[in-house]
């Protein structure tokens, strides 16, 4: 499992990934994070809510309550404009960090 | 379930009561159920189910920071407006007796030459200081 320390930076962007996908609840994330990384990356709860409250505050996601289902009623997120905008930018931001570490990671063994 | 709620309830006993944590904590109790009956599905038993969601739920912390210590702060950030707007006052009361001291003597001891102007630039540089740290006080709320 990797450090979750490097990747969270970028725990952001994944969870906004899922949810530019399709509107999601927070169990739904956490799984699929898990499945996508064939387990090599699994999300605390308690983080993953952190993040909810830090993107609803910037206004990137926003949330409703949907159906009942078992139990109680799901709180489902979705993305903004400004969160698909802001996403689009992350994602080219990568893009070019990629390049630049890949230039000192990459052929040492 | 209630061994799940009161885990939940044991994990959010710090934050302060408020409109948003009940909702958040709503949240959190129907999420962690559905994973217990998840991992129920896939053969695991109850009591276990819920241990494993316990366990996998993790530190807080970092979600308590996102609720409640920016009440604090915000707590804390009005009461050293509210302090610096006295600050501003006082230094407005207090120049303007200065200054009217300085016309008083200008005018009654030396009425030739009108030298008051000066004291009061000097004077001016303490009202002036303070409505720049409250006004960026403002700003900053």
């Amino acid at each position: 499992m990797i450090r979750s320390d490097i990747i969270r930076g970028h725990l952001d962007s994944i969870i906004l990934r899922l949810i530019v996908e399709k509107d999601r609840y927070g169990y739904e994330i956490s799984k699929e994070i898990s499945q996508r990384t064939d387990e090599r990356f699994q999300i605390k709860e308690a983080t993953l809510y952190a993040v909810f409250q830090r993107l609803e505050k910037k206004e990137l996601i926003e949330s409703y309550f949907g159906n009942k289902s078992k139990g109680g009623k799901r709180k489902y997120y979705r993305i903004t404009t400004l969160g698909k905008a802001y996403f689009r930018e992350t994602v080219e931001e990568w893009k070019e960090m990629k390049d630049i570490i890949d230039i000192f990671m990459e052929g040492f063994n | 379930m209630k061994k799940l709620t009161q885990h939940v309830n044991d994990l959010f006993k710090d934050v302060p009561e408020s409109e948003k944590k009940t909702i958040i904590v709503q949240e959190v109790l129907q999420n962690l159920e559905e994973k217990v009956w998840d991992l129920m599905e896939q053969g695991k038993e109850e009591e276990d189910a819920i241990n494993k969601a316990i366990v996998d739920f993790g530190d807080i912390e970092e979600l308590k920071k996102e609720l409640g210590v920016t009440a604090q702060s915000t707590d804390e950030h009005s009461k050293k407006l509210k302090n610096s707007k006295l600050n501003l006052e006082y230094s407005i009361w207090g120049s303007l007796l200065l200054i009217g001291l300085f016309v008083f003597i200008n005018f009654y001891y030396s009425p030739q030459v009108i030298w008051f102007v000066y004291p009061t630039f000097g004077v001016l540089w303490w009202p002036l200081s303070m409505y720049y740290r409250y006004s960026g006080l403002k700003r900053g709320a």
